[in-house]
């Protein structure tokens, strides 16, 4: 067996919607001083206990010749949210797409270093980017529902990815695990474009997980939305913690703080040798730590708003 | 203060004549309208009393006759025939790689040198008038392959408007796929469609009021068209037809119902402009219906899309 | 054997028929897509057999049969068929799980019989009952409960939005080989691909063809033996377009050209601009409504009708007010026929020139107290100008290029002489390759005329290149400014 076959076991409780047994790291994840914070001064390696998901080491990603981030070395944990913080331009969401190769669909865009996931090598170049995305889903910044009906859109996925379940059962149990199972329910053959627009990014989140992903990745999900259905989505999140490993960007501090388990803080930096702005990984650690005692100054500046 | 309250009054008062230049201004602009609206209904008008002698005579007879030397047994029912073949076979021919074209250009070609200067021979191409075309469809249709397609051929004259309505095709569909928010795109590549099924199950359904539309036009545009048949050969005069199986028919003599027009107006107009009005009038028919099909069909597919 | 790979082994792939395949989306839509697809292939097959006169000897049909016939098998085995797959639908049964591998036969046999086997064996062949079957079929869609075909009843089945493939669960340890697309997908995905560069090749072939074949053709007039520049301009007084008798006086053609087009923008230009500006500025939404379907109607009006409308209206009715001597064909009457034609196209164009000019522009005007002249024509107007250019620009190099008003209404077919005054007889270049082309037998007997037809196309080629180059480059700078 190669290399890149061997690699930690995926829980089959990480598809499932409702685990027969909670996960082990879920039941200390409420009490992040429990875990092991040796390492926090060592940004990208916190606390890499339990078994990882992405383990990323070295990426720089690329836009033709211009580097929007350099050597980012982190380790994203099962079955936690991890949030990403940082300036804009500071490339979270150009790391973030690098972790379901969105950025494929990008002309020009590369990247070097590895990214291994459950211990395979995503970039590989065996390793197709259409069943990577089946299995790590993303929410986007702006509600983007299908102009098909509600239930067209959740089926969408399974539809197109193939399933042994009965379709309705599928589209039933998406929507109550989003939390928009009872608001919609009577009207499933309607639009998804007359749902208000948090309910239509509850849609995405629901349209995300109908293929029973194993990730979710969010880029600014709560952006456009109001604070109640911004806080519905974040009360979500830490429900579907159990189910799912969320990474989620956001420019809302008070956010990562309440729902993330992990904090990456990126910034940007003027690279002296290209004369570019170039995206970093500065600091990677417990959220309480980071918002707490940041190791880095940059992060404390960041953080309590002294930021430039 | 009383004095300023009325001036200032006086100031706001809505002053219709003081605006005359407006007014006048205003008046042209309806004018210009007018002339439009009443160039179109003088020509409905024309059309119709010039022809009420056919029309309160004998209109099914002149719609199901055949082309005759004789003036009270002359019909359009070849024309129609051919009209509906022209259509038929460059629909054909012309929406596949037309709107296959265009999602190739759109989605797969990128953003390279040569798919610009594509780009722009398409865009002009939409643009070089249509006789053009059929200088084209003479060289290659009839007279390069006119072993094949028989030479002044209905196959020859619907293949010819299938390159005219080609370039039509191809933009009109390339808007509508533009439109498509990209938003939509990376939902779709979001949950792990290939680009395949993000075209076929995402863009197309979304961009389908826009091709549809154009289609249905360019289809209207196709019937009308009389320049590039005529070049291509047409058949201005009498004819027959003869019993040929469909294909047969395919590889013979045709006429168009736009052609019919124009051999009606090189004839005597008094025996003969009634005719022409009437093969007017039918064009008139089947083009408006095309074309509000078209208006509808976008109206409500927006509609849908839009609830 | 390591413990991973005993969880490797149990991974259990479903059998495949055992798949349940979901109740939605089971419309009218996928059993008329199926007929549409057999109609089209039936009618390819019935094309090729025409025109290469016949599949040549029995094997070759025997040889294609087989070849269908052993895809089919294959296809039947995912519950589905080789074209069916190929646009993503799949058969179910009656209990909604996918159709196992004797349904798929029975149902094939249903169809073949249906659509192939009654119309040949019992009617003789006969295309109208082809035409019958396939239109009964599709109209039993209709009606049918569930949107099936016939030989869905016969077959208890439905088609239906069919899946890539079955799920791929996995519960061992993630393998590089999960992380591959199956190879279903992945092949309907490139042969997408394949068939849309297809498209896009043929669509990129007619365009460079128009090109060549008008400009080599051209080029043969132009080094023709019989020719010399001298012949396109023959003085004194036989000057004159007469292509069959070898007299190509290209000056006769451009001032006929000139008059129309001229003639033409003289109406087109203000009514079709006054309209915009009315419509964009001044026009509730509700007026807009009505007025804006008028307009796309007139621009759909074929130029047949409006040659039609010149000769018998406006040249008995209209100019012979104006014109005492003036007969039924002249140049004025085809160029006020090429004026309303071109109206609606100057309109579109600069209506969307007017409605891109941003909102906030005309509030800031009306916010310094304008009235409403003075923002439609101080400030949107010249906002505008250079859409409104272009809008102008396409509709000369429309006018330029109308062919059947002229060769309606401007009479003379066959030739015609230098004239100047626009209400005797004329000829555009158009006009003038219409009489040529009309007659094509002849024209390609006698000399050069048949290539001065192309001459002339290469003329009008260019000039309608050039000028649409230039109405694009005028509406791109446009864009860029808002
Ligand atoms: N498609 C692209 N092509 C070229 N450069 C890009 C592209 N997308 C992003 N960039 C550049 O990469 C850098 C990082 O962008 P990215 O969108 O990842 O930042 P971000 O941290 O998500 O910012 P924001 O918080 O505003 O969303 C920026 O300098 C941006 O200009
Ligand atoms: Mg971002």
């Amino acid at each position: 067996m190669s290399s890149i076959d061997a690699g930690a076991s995926v829980r089959p409780e990480a598809r499932n919607p409702v685990p027969d047994t909670p996960a082990v790291d879920n039941a200390s994840s409420d009490d992040p001083s429990s875990k092991d914070s040796a390492s926090a001064a060592n940004p990208g390696a916190a606390g890499a206990t339990g078994s990882s998901v992405f383990e990323v080491s070295d990426v720089s990603v690329y836009y033709s010749d211009f580097r929007a981030v350099t050597n980012v070395d982190l380790t994203i944990n099962d079955n936690e949210i991890t949030a990403f913080i940082g300036p804009s331009g500071c490339g979270k969401s150009t790391m973030l797409r690098t972790f379901n190769r969105m950025n494929d669909l990008i002309e020009g865009a590369r990247m070097t270093g590895t990214l291994e996931y459950h211990g395979v090598d995503l970039y590989h170049e065996d390793v197709d980017p259409v069943a990577v995305r089946r299995r790590i889903g993303m929410v986007f910044q702006k509600p983007n529902p299908f102009p098909k009906s509600i239930y067209d859109n959740i089926a969408f996925g399974p539809r197109i990815a193939g399933t042994n379940e009965n379709m309705d059962d599928i589209v039933e149990r998406s929507l109550r695990g989003a939390g928009l199972w009872e608001e919609v329910k009577d009207r499933l053959k309607t639009s998804a474009l007359g749902l208000s627009g948090g309910q239509q990014q509850r849609l995405c989140i629901a349209r995300a997980t109908a293929v029973n992903p194993d990730v979710l990745l969010m880029d600014e999900p709560c952006s456009a939305l109001d604070p109640i259905a911004t806080g519905r989505i974040e009360e979500l999140m830490l429900e579907m913690k159990q189910d799912y490993t969320i990474v989620i960007v956001t420019h809302n501090m008070q956010q990562a703080a309440r729902v993330s388990d992990r904090t990456a803080f990126f910034t940007a930096e003027l690279d002296p040798n290209t004369d570019q702005r170039t995206g970093l990984l500065v600091e990677y650690d417990q959220t309480t730590t980071i918002f707490s005692q940041p190791a880095d100054e940059r992060t404390e500046n960041y953080i309590t708003g002294r930021f430039g | 203060m009383v004095a300023i309250t009325t001036e200032l009054r006086d100031q706001l008062r809505l002053r219709r004549s003081a605006d005359t230049s407006g007014q006048i201004f205003r008046g042209l602009l309806m004018l210009a309208l007018l002339v439009a609206f009443a160039s179109l209904l003088a020509m409905i008008l024309t059309a119709l009393t010039r022809s009420w002698p056919i029309l309160s005579d004998r209109p099914l007879d002149f719609l199901f006759s055949n082309t005759s030397q004789n003036p009270d047994e002359a019909g359009v029912f070849q024309g129609i025939k051919g009209s509906v073949m022209l259509a038929a076979i460059s629909s054909l021919v012309a929406f596949p790689v037309g709107i296959g074209g265009a999602i190739y250009l759109e989605e797969y070609a990128g953003d390279s040198r040569f798919s610009r200067l594509v780009q722009v021979l398409v865009r002009n191409l939409a643009g070089v008038p249509s006789i053009v075309y059929g200088l084209l469809g003479l060289a290659i249709f009839v007279q390069n392959l006119g072993g094949i397609t028989g030479g002044r051929s209905v196959i020859s004259g619907g293949l010819t408007l299938a390159c005219l309505v080609l370039p039509v095709v191809i933009i009109t569909t390339q808007e509508a796929i533009r439109a498509v928010p990209s938003e939509l795109r990376q939902a779709g590549y979001g949950i792990g469609a290939t680009q395949w099924e993000v075209i076929r199950s995402v863009v197309l359904p979304s961009a389908a009021p826009g091709i549809l539309t154009g289609t249905v036009l360019s289809v209207a545009r196709a019937v009308g068209e009389a320049a590039p048949i005529l070049v291509v050969g047409a058949v201005s005069g009498f004819f027959q037809t003869g019993t040929l199986s469909f294909l047969e028919q395919t590889q013979s003599f045709f006429t168009a119902l736009p052609m019919q027009i124009f051999a009606f107006t090189k004839q005597p107009a008094q025996t003969w402009g009634a005719h022409a009005a009437g093969a007017s009038v039918a064009i008139l028919l089947v083009v408006v219906a095309l074309n509000s099909v078209a208006i509808w069909m976008r109206a409500r597919l927006d509609q849908k899309l839009r609830k | 054997m390591s413990p991973e790979l005993e969880v490797e082994l149990k991974r259990s792939a479903p059998a495949p028929g055992a798949m349940a395949i979901p109740s939605l989306s089971r419309r009218g839509w996928n059993a008329a897509l199926e007929i549409a697809l057999y109609c089209f292939i039936t009618m390819l097959v019935a094309i090729v057999e025409f025109y290469a006169g016949g599949f040549p000897g029995p094997s070759n049909w025997l040889i294609g049969l087989v070849i269908y016939a052993l895809w089919s098998l294959n296809a039947f085995r995912r519950s589905t068929t080789p074209s069916a797959a190929f646009v993503q639908l799949a058969v179910v049964d009656e209990s909604n799980v996918a159709a196992s591998f004797g349904r798929m036969v029975l149902r094939t046999v249903a169809r073949g019989t249906v659509l192939y086997a009654l119309p040949i064996l019992v009617f003789a062949n006969n295309q109208i009952v082809w035409i019958a079957m396939f239109a009964a079929a599709a109209a039993s869609v209709a009606f049918m409960e569930r949107g099936r075909a016939p030989w869905d009843l016969i077959a208890g089945t439905t088609m239906v939005e069919s899946y890539g493939s079955e799920a791929t669960e996995s519960t061992g340890p993630l393998r590089l080989s999960d992380l591959r697309v199956d190879g279903l997908r992945q092949r309907q995905n490139q042969r997408a691909a394949r068939m849309l560069q297809f498209a896009g090749w043929g669509a990129i072939i007619v365009s460079l063809l128009i090109v060549w074949v008008v400009a080599s053709e051209a080029f043969t007039f132009i080094t023709d033996d019989d020719f010399s520049w001298s012949l396109l301009n023959v003085e004194g007084d036989r000057r004159g377009w007469f292509p069959r008798r070898n007299f190509y006086d290209i000056p006769t053609l451009l001032v006929g050209t000139l008059w129309v087009t001229g003639i033409a923008m003289v109406i087109a230009g203000p009514v079709g601009l006054g309209a915009a500006i009315y419509l964009s500025e001044y026009a509730k939404p509700k007026v807009r409504r009505i007025v804006k379907p008028v307009i796309e109607t007139l621009a759909s009006v074929p130029s047949v009708v409006i040659g039609m409308f010149a000769i018998f209206f406006i040249s008995p009715s209209v100019l012979t007010l104006f014109f005492d001597d003036i007969g039924s064909f002249s140049v004025l009457a085809a160029g006020i026929g090429v004026g309303i034609l071109t109206i609606p196209l100057v309109a579109s164009i600069s209506e969307d020139a007017l409605r891109a000019v941003p909102m906030e522009l005309r509030q800031a005007a009306y916010g310094l107290g304008s009235r409403k002249i003075t923002v439609a024509l101080r400030v949107v107007f010249p906002a505008a100008l250079s859409g409104i250019s272009a809008a102008f620009i396409v509709g000369i190099s429309r006018a330029i290029g109308e062919t059947m008003v002229v060769a309606i209404a401007a009479g003379g077919s066959g030739g015609t002489l230098f004239e100047l005054n626009p209400t005797e007889d004329g000829q555009t270049i158009t006009a003038a390759m219409a009489s040529l082309g009309a007659g094509t037998d002849q024209v390609a007997g006698s000399g050069i005329a048949f290539q001065s037809l192309y001459f002339l196309g290469a003329m009008l080629f260019l000039i309608t290149l050039i000028l649409n180059v230039f109405s694009d480059a005028i509406v791109r700078r446009f864009r860029e400014a808002y």
